[in-house]
């Protein structure tokens, strides 16, 4: 058992004389030092500092209403909406790299798919305050849900946000129970090399006396298996649901058939973003570069381009059907997003989308970390876009002409955005400074047993060889 | 260490739980199962860090029964989405919206899917943790501390002492025969007590009763009526101090709020003193010509033929007939519908303009006022529209000028 | 992770020709103890790779019953003095349904090279083979769309210049549809299948006998980020000219997934049951072990469910929003009701393609079972037709209360899908059936699935 004085620095080579001690080590050791990495004091402070502008925002415009916001005939849905569809989207990632990377057998995922699947659970949480607050008397969310009300009322089911309370609430707890599951293996590490009391009753309540039988590991990894397979037509169906809010409805622009798959792959791409944008100062700060090596940021940012030529081909087959339909709503909606007055909105979506996405063709950029990181960030301001180019130009330009307006967010409207960011990252860094990062237990499993020789722990730094694949 | 190889012994020695052997590697820890097992033993497992690939079958581990939870909770997710969102939508409270079917299968088909996973996947996890026995807070391997790598970097075995086959010195024999790092006699726990605490016990009862008590005044405040107004904690303009329509308002002598206008005055700007404009009355009678203010020009002409369309033609008819699309709709259901007038008929043509404004302005018969919607002028251009609507189906051939004759033969 | 058949031990090989591992296990691999090296598997060279005179026997049968299916097909169609009307449509629906097969093993092979997959290796070489087929498509797809080229095919209405122009949507959309840029399209959709299919059947075949194996794998690869992107605009396309336009005033922007979904679906159930084919003449006997059938089966079931989400997906937003102008062309497809006509065959679909085959499939033993999955690979087929007939047949028009199956569809499916497969194995008569010398092989030869 490592004592924190052992502790030298999160930079130093993991100890270990062998492939699994050192993977244990590398992980561990964040959780045994004294004090996290300076750099995560600094992120901490400024997040908390923008969730407290969160909690103000919304508190603000729980108390006085919604006239706080810039919504107004005709963009009644504006940014609580988007950011909504914004958050959910991210969220989608983590499920796809722990459950259908894994029904895929791609081993590699396991060493982000502990942090990704965290990144969900966060971004769900963020995801789901929105509609909570923007329904303009949040104390009555249960009208909402099957209970018995005053009213004798029941939900309507038929409405398309009405599913999407049954399934944000699936996907959170399917998340979290995933999640959880995932990291009872790695409580029972953590608890057995704790070095203070608390720890070691904290972590071993969670690990629920996990001590690695085989035959619990047999039931527990069919379970993995279908929760994986359960989680894989969940991710597809959340976002799908999303997606029906908009496709449900008769507006050119968000009645087309294509939404589903259109929003899920959407959905991924701004995903994945988020993970490299978190997995690049992450595994730097925290000494994870072994683990979490080039090769994987590479392999994600593949995704990345596969995703974004999906979204690029949804964007290609609206614009055609909206031509070849024939109805001058249809066309004129799409004439309007690129020369409307949003206009600037849908030529910054396609920029950050569609063209800077082009860039990970080239192996030397997708193997490079601030390629990957800046890429990463504007494929999700490129995301977040699409979502307001949706809702909000679809809104200001719809069937008769008496009802166009045009929409302007008020402060508070983006202090909630960003404020929401607040939250994320403030969770997101709890969870990096107890939790445990990466899941050991499968990195381990996919190791080369006996791993002394070929382990790439070895190595000091990741070169670029590591990801030639 | 104790001599008995029984684990029934009544010495205050601890009893031997079993023994358990550490391996480096997990192939070495595959071909020590294969051993044990070939040799018969039942209650004996490995442990490690991660699932050791081909440990399952090393070890005889049969296929578990999870997957069948899984299936029976998904079955019983879906029957209940369908149950519910059937009985609450459709028989309970049925409820029409946009004209869609009362029991609406196409819409109730995401929340079926969301259910079925929700069910399927809650009953997975807590499927899998009470098969595994956990939470399992303690166990006699506890007290070994070379296990606490198990969770590191290294494999165990372990054969327990309560297995049939098991036998002290044997099977230390077979064990010594799969070459383990190190083998140690793991003793029975009598250490930790095997009961769930009391202070947890009562703990937990405590909080379950804390949790029912919102619900029991939920189910009260259900129940029963109250005279106070509900608690607004978030006042947003809600009760406004000003007066509605049809409120009290006890200053006034009749206490209503609604009052009419003083006798005597006008609102500004609505004097209405040409009676000839506004109400069709000159010389004592209904109004024989066009008050001064309207033009008889084609635009006006023009501008009376757009709002009869608007106003009139409902009813009466592009022709003024009286055939207008709320009569062709309304005859058929019978009920007593009288047919809105022709106003090209004599009677109706022998009116003057004036009193064809009164029936405009305030409605006559079945008519209602059109007064409120229709400003004066535009009512005068479509009287004028009118008149020329009535002169074409009361028309000679002299009426029409010369250049036109030709296309009516 | 462990399986209950250990099979092999996990050992390094001495001389392993994987250059995919760097330092951890990468794509879809055998996770055989995890490593990057592969396996041990059973050695392929022991095995039959070869048709032989099997393949001889397969086309002479197949070109034969194809041929012989043709010409009755041509003999009713013309029987019924419609103008060929009748012929067309049970036609586009025969070919759309064999296409959907070769499109799906193209859409496969680029696939398992974009994602370098190491289990399908085994497999990729059939997958070739038929993605080969393109050409012989486009010859198959001629009495289609010469009828469109001339300007007056029965069924595509769009291809007639004067009703174009009376029609005021036509007159819209007859910058796109059509016959000359139509034909430019035809030329574009196969001439693209054709080249990118001979691409890599050739740099596969060329890798069997190379030195530098890895080096084509390596071109293989690179090429198939483009090849996929020009695939799905071409199919999308393609789906959208032949099943989409027979009703040119509907529209759906789903409508390329809708049709990749049968693509997909199509090409897994063909290949498993081409492989059983394959090992009742006993060849590829020791390769392609119930692993690879077990992976088949799970990519027949998973796109199961995914067609049923798109299918879902169309159908429930155009059924939602009630916009006259979509929802007339499911109108079409729920006349009477539930139990008769148009709709019984809707309700077919709903069940038969979806929920009885999700129970079907969803159980590892039905899926690691020759007979069993060979079962319900021939059923998704049949309901791919079915899908295609729905898609296709209402054209007929509003006088016909319900699918008019006749002995028609059955001679041009059967025509159709004999001339394909004797296509087939005419290719495959004098060559490897497997690639013999990729560096992936060992993996595919001893993978193992969850």
């Amino acid at each position: 058992m490592a004592a924190a004085s052992d502790f030298n620095s999160f930079q130093a080579p993991p100890k270990g004389d062998n492939m699994f001690a050192q993977i244990t080590d590398n992980v561990t050791r964040i959780m045994e030092a004294p004090k996290p990495p300076r750099a995560w004091y600094i992120a901490f402070a400024i997040a908390l500092s923008m969730l407290t502008m969160f909690l103000g925002s919304i508190t603000w415009a729980a108390w006085t209403g919604i006239g706080v916001w810039g919504n107004m005939m005709p963009v009644a849905w504006a940014f609580p909406i988007v950011n909504f569809v914004f958050w959910i989207g991210i969220g989608h990632a983590g499920t796809l790299i722990s459950a259908v990377l894994f029904l895929f057998r791609q081993n590699w995922r396991t060493s982000i798919n502990r942090f990704a699947e965290a990144m969900t659970i966060f971004a769900v949480m963020c995801a789901g305050i929105f509609p909570g607050v923007h329904i303009g008397r949040p104390w009555l969310p249960y009208y909402m849900m099957p209970i018995p009300n005053q009213m004798g009322m029941w939900p309507q089911y038929r409405s398309p946000l009405e599913w999407d309370i049954f399934a944000v609430s699936t996907y959170a707890t399917v998340s979290i129970l995933f999640w959880y599951m995932g990291m009872i293996p790695d409580f029972a590490t953590f608890r057995d090399r704790s070095t203070s009391t608390v720890k070691r009753l904290a972590y071993g309540l969670v690990a629920m006396g996990w001590r690695g039988s085989s035959r619990q590991w047999h039931r527990y990894e069919r379970a993995y298996l279908i929760l994986a397979a359960l989680a894989t037509p969940l991710v597809l169906s959340v976002h799908s649901v999303v997606s029906f809010d908009f496709a449900t409805a008769q507006l050119p622009g968000w009645h087309a058939t294509i939404f589903p798959p259109y929003f899920v792959a959407g959905a991924i791409f701004g995903g994945f973003a988020m993970v490299v944008v978190l997995a690049v100062p992450a595994r730097q700060f925290f000494g994870l570069k072994r683990i979490i090596t080039i090769r994987h940021l590479e392999l994600m940012n593949k995704v990345m381009i596969a995703t974004g030529l999906l979204v690029g081909y949804a964007y290609g087959m609206e614009f055609f059907i909206s031509w070849y339909s024939g109805s001058m709503f249809e066309g004129y909606a799409f004439v309007n997003r690129l020369f409307g007055p949003y206009s600037w909105a849908y030529w910054t979506m396609i920029a950050c989308n569609v063209i800077f996405p082009q860039l990970f063709w080239f192996k030397n950029v997708r193997t490079n970390v601030w390629a990957t990181l800046i890429i990463g960030m504007i494929v999700n301001v490129g995301m977040w876009f699409e979502r307001f180019v949706i809702i909000c130009t679809t809104l200001t330009r719809d069937f008769l002409p008496s009802s166009w307006g045009y929409y302007v967010p008020t402060k508070f409207d983006f202090m909630t955005l960003g404020g929401s960011f607040g939250l994320f990252f403030t969770l997101f860094l709890l969870f990096c400074r107890y939790l445990p990062m990466v899941a050991m237990s499968e990195v381990k499993a996919f190791s080369p047993p006996g791993g002394h020789a070929r382990g790439h722990l070895h190595h000091a730094h990741d070169d670029a060889a590591h990801a030639h694949h | 260490m104790s001599d008995d190889h029984k684990p029934k012994a009544e010495s205050t020695a601890p009893e031997l739980h079993g023994i358990l052997a550490e391996y480096d590697t997990p192939d070495q820890l595959i071909s020590a199962s294969k051993k044990v097992r070939e040799a018969g033993f039942e209650k004996w497992d490995t442990y490690s860090p991660f699932p050791v690939h081909g440990i399952d079958a090393a070890m005889g581990i049969k296929m578990t029964i999870l997957p069948w939870f899984t299936l029976v909770a998904g079955i019983i997710g879906l029957v209940s989405a369908i149950t519910m969102q059937w009985w609450m939508n459709a028989y309970d409270y049925p409820w029409l919206i946009s004209g869609k079917p009362i029991w609406s299968i196409p819409a109730n088909v995401p929340i079926m899917f969301e259910m079925t996973v929700l069910f399927s996947a809650i009953t997975t996890l807590v499927g899998m943790l009470m098969l595994n026995g956990l939470p399992h807070p303690s166990h006699p391997l506890d007290q070994v501390k070379r296990f606490a790598r198990v969770t590191d970097d290294k494999f165990f075995l372990l054969v327990q002492a309560a297995d049939a086959k098991f036998d002290e010195q044997d099977t230390r024999a077979l064990i010594d025969g799969t070459h383990p790092v190190a083998v140690e006699n793991v003793l029975e726990d009598r250490v930790t007590p095997s009961d769930i605490p009391a202070g947890l016990v009562y703990g937990l009862i405590i909080v379950t009763c804390a949790a029912l008590v919102p619900v029991a005044l939920a189910v009260k405040a259900r129940h029963s009526k109250s005279d106070k107004p509900r608690i607004h904690a978030i006042q947003d303009m809600d009760s406004q101090p000003k007066y509605k329509a049809q409120r009290e308002n006890t200053t006034f002598a009749d206490g209503r709020a609604d009052r009419e206008a003083l006798p005597g005055t006008v609102a500004v700007g609505h004097l209405n003193e040409d009676d000839h404009f506004f109400r069709g009355r000159a010389g004592g009678g209904w109004a024989r010509t066009f008050p001064a203010q309207v033009e008889l020009s084609e635009e006006t002409m023009a501008q009376g033929k757009v709002r009869f369309g608007i106003y009139c033609t409902p009813c009466h008819g592009q022709a003024g007939l009286g055939d207008g699309m709320v009569h062709k709709r309304a005859e058929p259901m019978g009920g007593g519908w009288i047919q809105p007038t022709n106003v090209t008929q004599e009677y109706v043509r022998n009116q003057p303009v004036g009193e064809l404004f009164n029936s405009i302005t305030n409605g006559v018969r079945n008519m209602p006022a059109y007064g409120a919607q229709i400003p004066p002028a535009e009512r005068w251009a479509i009287i004028m529209y009118m008149r020329a609507l009535q002169r074409s189906q009361a028309g000679t051939l002299n009426d029409v000028p010369e250049s036109e004759r030709g296309s009516l033969k | 992770m462990a399986t209950e058949k250990g099979k092999q031990d996990a050992k390094q090989p001495t001389k392993s020709a994987d250059k995919a591992g760097g330092g951890g296990s990468g794509g879809k691999g055998g996770s055989s103890g995890g490593s990057g090296g592969g396996a041990q598997g059973p050695d392929y060279t022991a095995d039959n790779i070869r048709l032989g005179a099997a393949g001889q026997a397969l086309f002479t049968k197949a070109a034969g019953i194809g041929a012989i299916g043709l010409l009755a097909a041509i003999g009713l169609g013309s029987a019924a003095d419609d103008g060929f009307r009748r012929f067309s449509l049970s036609y586009v629906t025969a070919f759309m349904w064999v296409l959907a097969l070769g499109l799906g093993a193209l859409f496969w092979v680029i696939l398992q090279n974009l994602v370098n997959a190491h289990w399908s290796i085994v497999l990729r070489r059939v997958g070739e083979i038929v993605a080969a087929q393109a050409p012989l498509l486009a010859v198959l797809a001629l009495p289609i769309v010469v009828p469109i080229f001339m300007g007056h095919s029965s069924i595509y209405i769009w291809s007639n210049h004067e009703a174009a122009q009376h029609d005021h949507l036509l007159h819209h959309k007859a910058a796109y549809l059509n016959p000359t840029a139509f034909f430019i399209r035809f030329v574009v959709y196969f001439g693209l299948w054709t080249l990118l299919s001979r691409y890599y059947l050739k740099n596969s075949l060329a890798q069997d006998s190379s030195k530098d194996p890895a080096a084509i794998m390596g071109k293989m690869r690179a090429t198939a980020g483009p090849a996929m992107i020009g695939f799905a605009l071409t199919m999308t396309f393609c789906a959208i000219d032949l099943l989409m336009s027979l009703d040119p005033l509907w529209f759906s922007t789903i409508f390329g997934v809708y049709y990749l979904a049968s693509c997909v679906q199509g090409i897994n159930a063909f290949l498993a049951l081409t492989a059983m084919w394959l090992h009742k003449r006993g060849v590829l006997t020791k390769s392609v072990t119930t692993e690879h059938f077990h992976d088949l089966g799970k990519m027949v079931f998973a796109f199961t469910i995914f067609w049923a989400y798109v299918a879902f997906s169309q159908f429930m937003l155009i059924w939602y929003a009630n916009i006259p102008e979509e929802t007339g062309w499911f109108k079409e497809r729920f006349e009477g009701g539930w139990f008769s006509g148009w709709g019984l065959l809707s309700a077919t679909l709903l069940l038969g393609h979806f929920v009885i085959p999700f129970f079907g499939l969803v159980s590892r033993h039905i899926k690691r079972r020759r007979p069993t999955l060979a079962f319900w690979a021939v059923w998704q087929l049949v309901m791919i037709y079915l899908d295609m007939y729905w898609l296709v047949m209402p054209t007929i028009g509003k006088h016909t209360a319900g699918p008019p199956f006749a002995l028609i569809d059955v001679a041009c499916a059967v025509g159709v899908l004999g001339v394909f497969i004797a296509g087939i194995a005419m290719r495959a008569k004098n060559l490897n059936l497997m690639p013999t010398n990729d560096p992936r092989l060992p993996k595919s030869l001893a993978f193992e699935n969850i």
